[in-house]
């Protein structure tokens, strides 16, 4: 049974159909990647499932619920967590404290009000910075990592939410070769543990975690399989025509 | 009970604090002198407030001073029903109603009569406020300077109403002469140290609320929803119930403020309801540093301390508010973290030298100092 169904999901921006009846399907504890030319509507697909782009028809179930008009934080706690392409921290924050914001178990403000900020929960965080290796600056404030680190700190954050689901738009964006390696290690270590829909670009990547891939081209969804499948696929050469290929986008 | 101190520096900045604020009065033997300061502390309590909603949610609440009015008021209205009717009719109505034609007490003065009402009304009514306003505002997902045009619109809306309603609020007069607050046996006269004491001791207790609060995961929330608000909801939290509270928090505080400055002005009137107050809220934040409590609270004391100060000297009269908008100017281009974060620097620097002794209480680095000093 699928984790997470889109069927003929709509996304309009003022007129313009960025999702034109697309449809996905996602296994529990799959990995998922989602690729396309620029503009193929990947980032708005993972829009409409955390909530941030709003359904103009079709339907979003995630685990036999129907989510097409829940509000963002209710989808969160069901279970969805997004890194976003533009990766985004809480800057001000330390690597600890945006943990502790993202390890989210009791969501209400009263509950959160016997808390505290500093001890609770310190040595789980402290195995998590571990984890996507940022130890060395769990107390030091996010807006100083660099761009990879605050890739891997927004990774690190999905796992404290222990979301079932993770969403992740380019989590290798911007990176060094010797980085994205290192991110491509980290989503193997996830897999199983959590189901897992990708978009990247970088068809390294995507062969070394991968398994099978789903390919959006004008909003709708063009071909799903293997990487050989895929390549092999004349629709979607055709769509890639101009972008330099499958490889070069 | 939870931590709400975070390093022996802290801790130590609040026992002094809390020291040069109690022994205060064994020096002072200038009743006047000692009210004036009382108004300071006063002053101290919204700040903190305003530090909570702006400095910690991102919330500029420019209408602050709605709370602060609304608290004043409700203390007024049971001192005024405290007097000796001198000027009234046979009805004990106050003076400005006899004035006014008003033949008996309106509905919503009745529950004045008691004290503890009072009290009571001065800390929820302006909640009750915060909360309807929060809820449209914050529900909607107004953000930014959009919130502070609503408050201040907000703000202007409640000054009109007061001042209009003359017959039941002393239009622009206010409620005056009023009775000492009698409380535990205990004469509040504004002038004196019972009334100083009060005071101080309600700060303290701002202060220890506030700290409560951001020292918590929920403060933690709230400092996440001002760094990117957007990005909060996508870990399950309902941003707005954090924003409510927040703005509510600091509004109860805000009228308990009020209701001590009605105490030790001996008055309530609709200045107190001023864009101008809101403002200065807002200045003593930015000069003590917004994102400390403390810090905010001493800005207030500073910058009315040392107004006061400059324009009651013959030297300054004409050249005081110039001096003022100097400092102000000053500080928000040097220390864009107020004037704590030099104390809070010097603090990390000395920790620094002990980081072992230290490391449980894991004092956090100060952040982000863009110090134009040293
Ligand atoms: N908020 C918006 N308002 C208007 N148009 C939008 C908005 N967001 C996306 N679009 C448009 O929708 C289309 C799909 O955008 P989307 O960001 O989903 O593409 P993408 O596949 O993620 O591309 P990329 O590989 O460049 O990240 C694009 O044509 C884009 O211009
Ligand atoms: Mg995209």
């Amino acid at each position: 049974m699928s984790l997470l169904e889109l069927k003929g999901v709509e996304v309009q921006f003022s007129g313009f159909r960025a999702l034109r009846g697309f449809d996905l399907s996602v296994a529990a504890g799959e990995l998922r990647c989602l690729i396309g030319p620029n503009g193929a509507g990947k980032t708005t697909a993972l829009d409409v499932i955390c909530g941030k782009a709003q359904v103009n028809g079709g339907d979003i179930i995630f685990a036999g619920q129907n989510i097409s008009h829940f509000e963002e934080h209710r989808i969160a706690r069901l279970g969805i967590g997004r890194k976003f392409q533009v990766p985004s921290v809480f800057r001000e924050l330390t690597v600890k404290e945006n943990l502790h914001v993202a390890f989210c178990r009791r969501a209400g403000v009263f509950a959160n009000l016997g808390i505290s900020a500093a001890k609770a929960n310190a040595d789980e965080l402290e195995k998590l910075a571990e984890l996507v290796g940022l130890k060395e600056s769990f107390r030091r404030e996010a807006g100083i990592l660099s761009h990879g680190q605050t890739q891997w700190l927004e990774i690190a954050m999905l796992v404290a939410q222990d979301a079932q689901l993770l969403l992740l738009d380019e989590p290798t964006a911007g990176m060094t070769a010797a980085e994205t390696r290192k991110t491509a290690e980290l989503c193997k270590q996830l897999k199983g543990r959590h189901t897992m829909l990708v978009v990247e670009h970088d068809m390294g990547f995507i062969k070394e975690i991968g398994d099978v891939i789903s390919v959006m081209h004008q909003g709708r969804l063009l071909a799903q399989g293997t990487v050989a499948e895929i390549e092999s696929d004349p629709e979607v050469r055709k769509a890639y025509l101009g972008s330099g290929g499958i490889r070069g986008a | 009970m939870r931590r709400i101190f975070i390093s022996r520096g802290h801790i130590i900045g609040y026992a002094a604090f809390a020291l040069a604020i109690l022994v205060v009065p064994l020096f002072i033997d200038d009743p006047y002198l000692l009210n004036k300061l009382a108004r300071y502390l006063i002053f101290g309590i919204l700040a903190a407030a305003l530090a909570l909603s702006w400095g910690y949610t991102g919330i500029l609440n420019l209408g602050q001073a709605v709370s602060f009015g609304l608290g004043s008021y409700c203390m007024a209205m049971t001192l005024k029903l405290h007097t000796i009717p001198i000027q009234t009719g046979a009805a004990g109505l106050p003076d400005f109603m006899v004035w006014n034609n008003v033949k008996s007490l309106p509905w919503f003065w009745e529950p004045f009569h008691s004290t503890a009402f009072a009290v009571v009304a001065g800390v929820a009514f302006p909640v009750v406020v915060a909360l309807l306003l929060g809820w449209f505002v914050f529900r909607a997902r107004v953000t930014g300077v959009y919130v502070s045009i609503i408050t201040l619109a907000m703000l202007v809306v409640v000054n009109l109403v007061i001042v209009d309603q003359q017959r039941f609020t002393g239009g622009f007069n206010g409620l005056t002469d009023l009775a000492d607050l009698k409380l535990f046996g205990i004469d509040f006269d504004p002038y004196s140290g019972a009334t100083y004491y009060l005071i101080a001791l309600s700060l303290l207790a701002t202060l220890m609320i506030g700290e409560f609060v951001v020292r918590s995961k929920t403060g933690l929330i709230m400092q996440a929803i001002r760094d990117d608000e957007t990005r909060v909801r996508y870990f399950g939290y309902d941003v707005a119930r954090y924003q409510i509270f927040a703005f509510c928090v600091s509004a109860g505080l805000s009228g308990f403020a009020g209701m001590l400055y009605a105490m030790v002005m001996a008055f309530a009137s609709p200045t107190f309801l001023s864009v101008q107050i809101s403002l200065s809220i807002v200045i003593w934040c930015a000069v003590g540093g917004r994102e400390s409590l403390i810090g905010s609270a001493l800005g207030a004391i500073l910058v009315t301390g040392i107004q006061g100060g400059l324009s009651e000297t013959p030297a300054f009269l004409n050249t005081w508010m110039l001096i003022m908008g100097a400092l102000f100017v000053a500080v928000v281009l040097f220390l864009p973290k107020g004037l704590i974060s030099i104390v809070q620097l010097g603090m990390a620097r000395l920790a620094g030298k002990k980081i072992s002794a230290l490391a449980e209480d894991e004092a956090p680095l100060p952040r982000g100092h863009k110090l134009g000093i040293g």
